[in-house]
């Protein structure tokens, strides 16, 4: 009974209430449950906070919403509509002259590095006297949408048979025909890999002009472009054709533009190379260097089979703790680590491996680290950006079901990602 | 009498047989390169050699030491005097008792080979061998009866007789079987080539130094004037590239397969056999196949296909490149070897063929000599990057300070995240005893250890004279390290290249250096409280130094009791870092370093002391759960008394 | 691998003064050397199948380690070091009559611009292909070769005699250079005049500078919106741990992960 009593008894401590009173108090955060907006004050009564109460809503105001996230439904439509804000339009009449900008359009799209590039060339333009617009020519079925704010004042896309696949030699004698029709002040290139140096170079070669490649700070005076395996900086007079490194420059953003569709004079040449069409990789002869999604096992992994497995599903490369390699379960080549390979992946989701040193020196460039590990102690679950605890095998089969699941379904997430 | 005309004949006949087989065996051997020794001053050293140096090594096991004297000092006083006795007939009694004497001593001993032999441990060869304790017995046997009647026990005609023309066949047949094996078979490749090419190979072993208690460790350098010369080649590709002695030392090999029993590649199940090394390298030198070979093959290669002679190229047939990169370059093999063959020498030569003038070094090993000559660091780094790890050390520069007592060697460790923290320990301990030291920074190099082992000479010489080329620029008294592969290189392979940059100047090892520094009193430590404590001798402190004892006595002063493995000092185990084999990491069936981490698991330790951070990173990289692994500095470091912090303590007081 | 070897192939592959990205000590250049291997596997059943030719100071050390490839010779056009080597590299590959030229993608040291086989290719009328990863067949005049493609990937072409490939660091690693056949191989030099490369004395060369990485830049259109920008908690460091969570939600969560991150393809 008579600790039952004591229970009842309701006691107060003046000192905390006066702290949970005083919002500058130091110690007020301890006592205080920030995020409720109603509290069980000290005596059992329901206190209401009203400064927590509700959310900011767009416009800087704040907003109660009185009906508990029942009307999301209704609202929300009519809140992102309000947010999606008319960007003023960038209208070129007549062009005193032109800025071709030649894309990659990898998919159809626009890459990040051609963006880029658009933004570079309107910086370009504004630097010259005179208006000018943006040419922008893609090659292959567009798919983009949003070339108008991406910065196209004009847009040239060539989209006949002819120019699918790889086709070098037709694509350069369509920008020799833009060289003719245009004239164009500036020849610009992503330097990629996707096409872009191709082109430029042979473009370069064709007019004898001395491009500047990997240019990086490029305004209508000087460039500056990295030289020497990437170790020196060329300072130079800005040439008329340029083969632009990645973040060259800002991406256009605050303008809308017309992407007003023109049109070539058809040309078409007889081309020395054909191509053959793209050759089926296995991932995992990707050299573990160059992957940019690894699958990497250790000590903890049993079943091999499963993981192989895995591997194939997720389109990884396999990697390998050195400890997996000296048990004889991969190849010496697999091995990750300061004693195997510098591995360069994007995303390096490691199963089993608790991290000695070498093998995290070996992963230092790796973007994000995924830990699967029984031991939440270990130094791989302190590197990585998400770590799951648990049985390796279980996890790992979850894992290869849902992965399945996910590429069964219509994959129209897929086809934004491409971009 | 038939023998009076018969034995005379007989012995006359073997020893002539004998001496056509020794100018033979001599051709062969003098095929090889040429090397400057001392012939005469060598063979007069020869017997006090014998008695001593390999003695010693021979003592270690006292069944044998005292079998091989009996049997071996028993035949070589017998074949004197049978020599005086039955071939110059000089009627002595005194000489033919003796002779007796000599006799019925190597008969007894070669008992004891022949118990030995009854059932022989699996290092030792067959084949051949096994029937030499019946040589000497029949040896022993034939010439004592023989010698009966010189020694008047026997009256002259006994023979005629009692045994008549049967016992005379049969005296006949064992002294022909005996001295076939003894003399003939001794020059002509039978198991007593032994005695023969090993007395020489005492008299002309290319590296003299060993003798009287002597070291020589050192890799000998190559002549890089030898890339251009007309016909010159890099390194060994024909067993004639060889020196000469280099192949009399393999003829000494008696195949007891000492070297086998402690090869940490060939414990591991890599293709390497150090005997069948040696003895392929015979097989090399005489020509024919390794058919007849009777001991222990490379572990997964079958013994019988292997071909060669004097002007092949060995790789080619004779040996699988595979077998050469196995070694760890650890010594055990030539520490344990009765006959004091050099083997590590002659893996190396090979080695420097396949990387010099093929380029065929294995797996990592072209990318990391890529990268020791092109950042002067086996991984790669960039060189100016050498000093990051001791950002928050504050250690004073050589380029700032020119003179300092002690240069401190910091060696690639510096790279590595893990001997970093060795080396951030014993930064720590060196200002506790506030020693007047400074570093090279950026301006030291690789000290070439990995490239020299790996084959490439040229790499190696290039990092050396640069490396000299800094050091003469300061003033030092000492160099310490705690790197024992740079120890190595600096105390013994830096005095090649003619510089005097370490001329009077004396190199240590980061334990002998801190033990010194302990018993001076320098640095004060408290007791170590802790499990069990084992250490691990790294091969290039140990076998290549001679340095057993300072580590030991460190743990020591911190009162540890150091539970020794089984195999612990000379005969330590490699941890398998060495020479180059984590880069080549020719496969086996086992880990070196997970058999070193069972030896310390047997002596139930917690903690393994180690002096080396090879040892450091072979020995951790050993899956859990195993017994912690710290270097030596690390442990003194946790059990350093904090001199300002007593003063404090005592000034309260 | 193995061309089609009915018919003799001269191979010549063109090599330049590397630059270690590290230390920037000269060395072979690690697509030119591709290159050199490439060259030497496609002539294998042919002595002297395969000609090394440079541009530049026939004693330039890092030489040495493309002739440890097991080269007996390398060919030097020795010029000034300011002049163009276009001219005379097209002169001569003119007169040599080979068939396939080898080079690297982009040079490691210089202007590094990638333009030189572009440029001797519109010299010649010959065809160019860039960034190979492996020729892969020589047939009656035409040869199949696999381009690099990023991550791995690969696209075959076939390409009509003769014509240029300059080789991607996806081909073949090169053979070690041994010292041995390094200190051996001959020099073979011939002096040529060509153009100073006027256009090149004007730019300024400086060590490269670290290029700043690209801010999130937050355009806030409200007044709300600038505020939480500007208070926002910086995402936090540390990873975040399941460890309660079924190994189904831990699944999940992993997936979504690699959604995010676009590697899932």
């Amino acid at each position: 009974m008579s600790s039952h009593d004591l229970l009842d008894i309701v006691r107060r401590d003046p000192r905390a209430e006066w702290i949970a009173r005083n919002r500058l108090h130091p110690l007020h955060g301890t006592l205080v449950d920030d995020d409720a907006a109603e509290v069980r004050g000290p005596s059992g009564l329901l206190r209401k906070y009203p400064h927590r109460v509700g959310f900011i809503g767009p416009n800087g105001i704040k907003r109660i919403d009185r009906l508990k996230g029942n009307a999301a439904a209704s609202g929300k439509g009519r809140r992102s509509a309000a947010q999606e804000v008319q960007l003023p339009l960038h209208r070129v009449e007549n062009p005193d002259f032109y800025i071709v900008v030649v894309a990659d359009m990898v998919g159809g799209r626009l890459t990040g590095h051609d963006k880029d590039v658009l933004g570079q060339a309107h910086k370009l333009a504004a630097g010259i006297e005179g208006a000018g617009a943006v040419l922008t020519v893609g090659f292959g079925s567009a798919k983009e949408e949003h070339f108008d704010t991406a910065g196209v004042d004009r847009l040239l896309v060539l989209d006949d048979d002819i120019y699918e696949g790889y086709c070098p030699e037709q694509r350069l004698a369509a920008l020799l025909q833009v060289e003719n029709e245009y004239q164009p002040r500036h020849w610009l290139f992503p330097d990629s890999v996707n096409g872009g140096t191709d082109l430029g170079s042979r473009l370069a070669a064709r007019l004898h002009e001395r491009p500047a490649v990997q240019a990086w700070q490029v305004d209508h005076q000087t460039a500056v472009c990295r030289g020497a395996g990437g170790t020196m900086d060329i300072t130079r007079e800005t040439p008329r054709l340029l083969m632009l490194a990645e973040e060259c420059a800002d991406q256009i953003d605050e303008t809308r533009h017309e992407a007003l569709p023109v049109t070539l004079t058809p040309v078409s040449v007889i081309s020395q190379l054909q191509d053959q069409g793209p050759v089926a990789v296995d991932p995992n002869a990707v050299a573990l260097a160059e992957a940019e999604f690894i699958l990497s096992a250790g000590n903890g992994i049993h079943d091999w089979d499963q993981f192989h497995a895995a591997a194939a599903v997720l389109g990884a490369t396999e990697g390998a703790s050195r400890v997996a390699v000296d048990d004889g379960f991969m190849p010496r080549f697999r091995q990750v680590g300061a004693t195997g390979t510098w591995v360069t992946a994007r995303v390096y989701l490691a199963v089993g491996i608790s991290g000695a040193i070498q093998h995290m020196q070996g992963i230092g460039q790796c973007d994000k680290v995924i830990a699967i590990n029984t031991d939440a102690g270990c130094d791989m679950v302190k590197r990585a950006s998400l770590s799951a605890i648990g049985d390796s095998e279980e996890i790992l089969g979850e894992l290869i079901k849902r992965v399945q699941a996910f590429r069964a379904q219509p994959s129209i997430e897929g086809d934004q990602d491409a971009a | 009498m038939i023998f009076e005309w018969l034995h005379p004949l007989l012995i006359a006949t073997a020893l002539l047989l004998a001496v056509i087989g020794a100018v033979r065996r001599v051709k062969l051997w003098r095929a090889g390169q040429p090397d400057q020794v001392d012939l005469m001053a060598g063979l007069m050293a020869m017997p006090g050699r014998y008695l001593h140096d390999l003695h010693d090594i021979v003592e270690r096991d006292k069944y044998m030491s005292r079998t091989h004297a009996a049997t071996g000092g028993g035949f070589v006083l017998s074949a004197l005097l049978i020599m005086l006795v039955h071939l110059l007939g000089i009627d002595s009694q005194i000489l033919a008792w003796a002779l007796l004497a000599s006799l019925a001593l190597m008969f007894v001993g070669a008992l004891f080979v022949f118990k030995r032999r009854l059932n022989p441990p699996s290092r030792i060869s067959k084949g051949p061998w096994m029937r030499l304790p019946k040589s000497l017995l029949a040896f022993a046997v034939g010439f004592f009866v023989l010698t009966l009647p010189a020694a008047g026990v026997l009256s002259d005609g006994f023979m005629s007789q009692v045994g008549g023309v049967l016992l005379t066949l049969v005296l006949t047949a064992l002294i022909i079987w005996g001295m076939g094996e003894l003399f003939f078979g001794m020059t002509w490749g039978g198991p007593m080539k032994h005695a023969f090419a090993g007395a020489l190979h005492l008299a002309f072993h290319r590296r003299q130094e060993r003798f009287g208690g002597g070291r020589s460790t050192g890799l000998k350098p190559l002549d890089l004037s030898l890339a251009t010369e007309v016909g010159g080649v890099l390194g060994v590709a024909k067993p004639t590239d060889f020196k000469w002695n280099q192949l009399l030392g393999f003829d000494a090999c008696v195949q007891c397969g000492k070297c086998e029993a402690v090869c940490p590649a060939f414990a591991a199940g890599q293709p390497l056999n150090p005997k069948k090394l040696i003895q392929d390298m015979v097989v090399g030198l005489a020509g024919g196949s390794d058919a007849k070979y009777a001991g222990s093959p490379y572990p997964g290669i079958e013994v019988g296909n292997a071909k060669g002679g004097p002007n092949q190229i060995i790789t080619d047939g004779l040996l699988a490149p595979e077998t050469l990169w196995s070694c760890t370059t650890c010594r055990a093999c030539v520490e344990e070897c009765p006959m004091m063959i050099e083997h590590v020498d002659a893996i190396v030569d090979m080695r420097r063929f396949l990387t010099m003038e093929k380029g065929s070094t294995p797996n990592k090993g072209a990318e990391v000599l890529d990268n020791i000559i092109a950042t002067d660091n086996p991984n790669g780094y960039a060189p100016a990057s050498r000093t990051h790890w001791a950002a928050d050390q504050n250690l004073p520069l050589m380029r700032d300070v020119k003179q300092a007592e002690v240069l401190f060697w910091v060696s690639d460790g510096a790279f590595d995240m893990r001997s970093q923290r060795i080396l951030r320990a014993f930064v720590k301990l060196l200002k506790a005893a506030k020693v007047d030291f400074a570093v090279l920074g950026d301006e030291e190099l690789d000290c070439g250890d990995v490239a020299r082992r790996l084959g490439d000479d040229a790499t190696f010489q290039n990092l050396a004279k640069r490396n000299l080329a800094v050091l003469s620029q300061y003033k030092f008294s000492k160099i310490v390290t705690t790197d024992p592969h740079a120890y190595h290189c600096l105390r013994n392979e830096y005095n090649d290249f003619g510089s005097d940059a370490l001329n009077g100047v004396e190199v240590f090892h980061h334990t002998t250096f801190l033990n010194s520094l302990v018993q001076q009193g320098s640095l004060q430590l408290d007791p170590f409280i802790g499990g069990k404590v084992t250490y691990h001798d790294p091969c290039y402190l140990g076998r290549y130094n001679g340095e057993y004892e300072a580590p030991r006595e460190l743990l020591r002063s911190m009162g540890i009791e150091i539970a020794e493995m089984e195999r612990s000092g000379f005969r330590s185990r490699c941890c398998g870092g060495g020479g180059g084999a984590p880069i080549t990491d020719i496969p086996g069936e086992r880990r070196i370093a997970d058999m070193r981490m069972e030896d310390a698991n047997e002596t139930g330790a917690e903690l393994v002391a180690v002096g080396c951070q090879q040892c450091t990173a072979m020995l951790e990289g050993v899956v859990e759960p195993r017994p912690q692994v710290k270097d030596i500095a690390e442990i003194l470091v946790g059990q350093l008394v904090d001199p300002t912090a007593n003063g404090l303590a005592k000034e309260v007081h | 691998m193995q061309p089609n070897s009915s018919q003799k192939l001269k191979i010549v592959t063109l090599v330049s003064v590397g630059k270690h990205p590290q230390s920037g000590r000269v060395r072979r250049a690690d697509q030119d050397s591709r290159a050199v291997e490439l060259g030497l596997r496609l002539s294998a059943d042919q002595a002297d199948g395969l000609v090394v030719l440079h541009a530049g100071d026939p004693n330039e050390p890092s030489l040495r380690s493309y002739a440890g490839m097991g080269l007996t010779a390398i060919n030097v056009l020795q010029l000034d070091p300011a002049a163009d080597a276009v001219a005379p590299l097209g002169e001569q590959l003119h007169q040599s009559g080979a068939d396939i030229v080898l080079t690297g993608v982009r040079a490691e040291s210089g202007e590094g611009s990638g333009m030189l086989p572009y440029q001797l290719a519109e010299k010649l009328g010959w065809s160019i292909v860039p960034r190979v990863a492996d020729i892969v067949s020589v047939k009656e005049g035409v040869a199949e070769v696999l381009q690099a493609l990023p991550r791995g990937q690969r696209r075959a072409v076939k390409v009509r005699l003769p014509f240029i490939a300059s080789i991607d660091t996806a081909a073949p690693m090169a053979r070690q250079s041994a010292f041995g056949p390094a200190q051996r191989a001959a020099m073979t030099v011939t002096v040529v005049n060509a153009e100073t490369d006027t256009l090149r004395q004007s730019w300024h060369e400086a060590v490269a500078k670290k290029r700043p990485k690209r801010l999130k830049v937050i355009k806030a259109k409200t007044a709300a919106e600038r505020f939480k920008a500007a208070t926002a908690k910086s995402q936090s460091e540390g990873g975040r741990i399941m460890k309660q969570e079924s190994a189904g939600e831990q699944a999940q969560a992993i997936l979504d992960l690699l959604v995010e991150e676009g590697v899932l393809r």
